[in-house]
């Protein structure tokens, strides 16, 4: 009970000076609400990218394109050839009057496609491979080129090998991020505590007088840290969720002249939790190292 | 209760406050330490309360060698001894009220009880009419009675005063020396420092004094 009733103190009495001066503690909040809402604007960033690309398939394909003279017979041919090579995952037979469909919706040619008297479009397999390495695939193409009417091989890896590293790039600045405001928050709350110890050296020395323990004194100081981050873990992940509603709506609005849907994705509940509680965490540690320094020099003065 | 045994307290710098200083205070004892200012009567209160501590030699209080206690114990043994300082060291940022309560809030007792006897305190020194005042309206007899009420209201076995009769007029220093008496009427061990003879030969109490640090009489 009586350790229930000193948390309890310490938690009214961290409240308490923080309503004591509402504005300089609205101020301190709000510094470290945008330095938690940077990263948090990122990761909502690269989320909406990685979502609006999730459905384009990044694996390495090669594109087997067959003769305009070849035979179904020969179609079958090449596809057995395919499906049987220990390289290929998986083998999709596209036919050229479904080429040709999808080339005249999706495209604005149809007029032009409508003219022509035949299709020049050829049957065609796609075929997505295990390996990722480019000298493998290279000697995929040259194998495959070889196979009896097929008039051409190609493969289209480079740019989704591009994609992904973009993708790991965005991810390694995002954590780089988190690191450096991180420690920012840290530091911030470090310093802010650090002026109400000041602030507050005749009520510790007092107290310490009359019997309060460190870990009495340090107590208030802690939940102080641990309140100025949750409540800027709280204002960042509101402030980032309101600019996300706000770009997102302009977002939407381009999603028709594109063929693939754009939204702003915001963090899952689990991951906006985990900001909130971190930020608390990086209050806590910050005000941890203040006062446990300035009480070394109380120490040492007294 | 308290026993110096051969303490000497040498201060950063290296001024000597005490030398070699051993002495015996029984339970319920009263005791006056005198001695000119600078003869180490503040030095040796305070090792006797665990604010400082001896650099050779050894305190003991209630049975517990403060040399061998660590921060957080000496700070625990600092609750169950009350001290009045020379300066106060009152918060006047806060009400008579809450200046007395600081120490049972540190030691985290229940609301309802901090009330009766943050009351029951301010009732004994005479100051219960003010309870709701900031110190800065009080008197220096009645800001050194406010003191006295945050020592006692632990219900502390040890009261320990650093010149409570200073810069006070007789009458107000008869009253202070009367609830010293008072105190120990009631079996509260009491150390005393002064260098008033008045208030000496009222407390009618064994006398030690200091003189360059070193116990002379």
């Amino acid at each position: 009970m009586t350790w229930l009733r000193l948390h309890l103190h310490a938690f009214v009495e961290a409240l308490r000076r923080l309503l004591a001066q509402p504005l300089g503690s609205a101020l301190s909040v709000l510094v470290l609400a945008i330095a938690i809402a940077l990263p948090v604007v990122a990761a909502i960033a690269l989320r909406s990218v990685g979502a609006a690309t999730a459905h384009l398939d990044t694996d390495p394909h090669v594109n087997v394109y067959l003769a305009l003279d070849a035979s179904d017979e020969d179609v079958k041919r090449v596809g057995t050839a395919l499906r049987n090579h220990p390289e290929a995952a998986a083998v999709r037979f596209i036919p050229r009057e479904q080429a040709m469909a999808e080339l005249k919706s999706t495209t604005h040619l149809a007029e032009i496609l409508a003219a022509l008297d035949r299709n020049p479009l050829p049957h065609a397999y796609t075929v997505r491979v295990r390996t990722t390495e480019t000298a493998r695939i290279t000697a995929l193409r040259e194998e495959w080129s070889k196979l009896p009417k097929v008039e051409q091989v190609l493969a289209d890896f480079e740019w989704s090998e591009r994609l992904g590293r973009w993708v790991r790039f965005g991810d390694r600045a995002l954590a780089a991020t988190w690191l450096l405001l991180g420690a920012a928050v840290a530091f911030i709350v470090a310093h802010l505590i650090r002026l109400q110890v000041l602030t507050h050296r005749e009520e510790i020395e007092v107290s310490q007088l009359v019997g309060a323990t460190a870990a009495d004194v340090r107590r208030p100081f802690l939940y102080h840290g641990l309140l100025q981050g949750l409540f800027a873990g709280a204002v960042a992940v509101a402030a980032a969720a309101a600019l996300a509603g706000w770009a997102g709506y302009e977002l939407r609005a381009l999603t028709p002249s594109y063929a693939t849907e754009l939204k702003v994705v915001f963090l899952p509940l689990m991951e906006t939790m985990a900001v909130v509680l971190t930020a608390a965490a990086l209050g806590f540690l910050g005000a941890w190292s203040a006062v446990s320094r300035e009480l070394r020099h109380f120490a040492r003065r007294a | 209760m308290i026993q110096f045994s051969s303490v000497t307290k040498r201060y950063p710098g290296g001024h000597e406050a005490l030398r070699g200083v051993t002495l015996e205070i029984a339970a319920g004892e009263m005791i006056a330490v005198t001695g000119h200012s600078g003869a180490g009567k503040s030095t040796l209160l305070k090792l006797a309360a665990g604010i400082e501590r001896a650099s050779t030699g050894t305190v003991v209080v209630n049975g517990q060698n403060l040399g061998a206690l660590g921060e957080t114990a000496l700070a625990i043994l600092r609750r169950r001894v009350g001290f009045i300082f020379q300066d106060h060291k009152l918060l006047y940022d806060r009400s008579c009220h809450d200046n007395v309560a600081l120490p049972l809030r540190i030691a985290g007792v229940a609301r309802e009880e901090v009330g009766k006897r943050v009351r029951a305190a301010l009732d004994k020194v005479g100051l219960l009419d003010r309870e709701r005042a900031m110190p800065v309206a009080l008197s220096g007899g009645e800001q050194q009675r406010l003191c006295i009420a945050r020592a006692i209201v632990n219900r502390p076995s040890v009261l320990i005063a650093d010149e409570p009769t200073g810069n006070l007029d007789a009458e107000y220093a008869r009253a202070i020396v009367d609830l010293f008496v008072s105190f120990n009427q009631v079996g509260v061990t009491v150390l005393l420092s002064t260098h008033d003879e008045a208030s000496i030969a009222r407390l009618g109490c064994r006398r030690v004094s200091l003189q360059s640090g070193a116990v002379v009489a």
